[in-house]
């Protein structure tokens, strides 16, 4: 990273299908990484569900934007962060619908979070 | 590095608070903003880590607007002018809203 160039952290709080929140996240981090800028996201509270296996919005007509989570790699976006009690909370496992996602306890999620220069939070 | 957390929701209502406390580091700054002011009523925030030197301000207006007493021995009043210097002031923003 060169000196002039910042990093983007964006922190997904919102469940997928009750608001746009997920949706205008995505959108940020895809326009980010379509300008080779640094973006990592973070997933934290409600917003590990976006990450959930076997999700189908069509069923209740909601366009399923987590399908386009696949393309990040495209997108050259590499750093996917998941909170672990926010997923022990929910009593969900480790098992997402994307690959090569780390999930951190609570001290390395805050350490990578602050590490980077801009923190939106959707 | 030093973060400056601007809280707009109250921990009645949301996680908000919780989430960002799961974040703080080392003499980080909160500002209660809007219905965040409601979080001094809460016992949450009691349990922020004294070791850490987090400093806790609120927008006075908006504290006095909802009735909300700010205890200085806890929290510092400040204003929007304020918040802006604290946008300076610090590394980052985070805001939880």
């Amino acid at each position: 990273m060169n000196n002039t160039s910042k990093s983007l952290a964006i922190i997904n709080a919102k469940a997928p299908y009750s608001s746009t929140a997920g949706k205008d996240a995505l959108d940020i981090a895809l326009i980010f990484g379509s300008f080779e800028q640094t973006v990592s996201l973070f997933f934290q509270g409600e917003g590990v569900w976006q990450l959930i296996r076997k999700q189908d919005g069509s069923i209740i007509s909601v366009k399923d934007y987590l399908k386009t989570f696949a393309a990040f790699e495209f997108y050259d976006i590499k750093n996917v962060y998941v909170c672990q009690s926010s997923l022990k909370e929910r009593n969900l496992s480790e098992s997402f619908h994307i690959d090569n996602i780390k999930v951190l306890n609570q001290q390395d999620f805050a350490t990578e979070l602050t590490s980077h220069h801009l923190i939106l939070r959707f | 590095m030093k973060t400056l957390h601007i809280v707009r929701q109250s921990a009645f209502n949301t996680n908000d608070l919780a989430q960002c406390m799961q974040v703080l580091g080392n003499d980080d700054v909160i500002a209660f903003i809007d219905d965040g002011c409601y979080n001094l009523q809460h016992s949450l925030i009691n349990n922020i880590d004294r070791d850490k030197n987090i400093k806790l301000t609120a927008i006075e207006q908006h504290a006095s607007a909802r009735a909300i007493n700010i205890n200085k021995d806890v929290c510092t009043k400040i204003t929007m002018n304020d918040l802006v210097s604290l946008t300076f002031e610090n590394d980052r923003v985070i805001t939880w809203q």
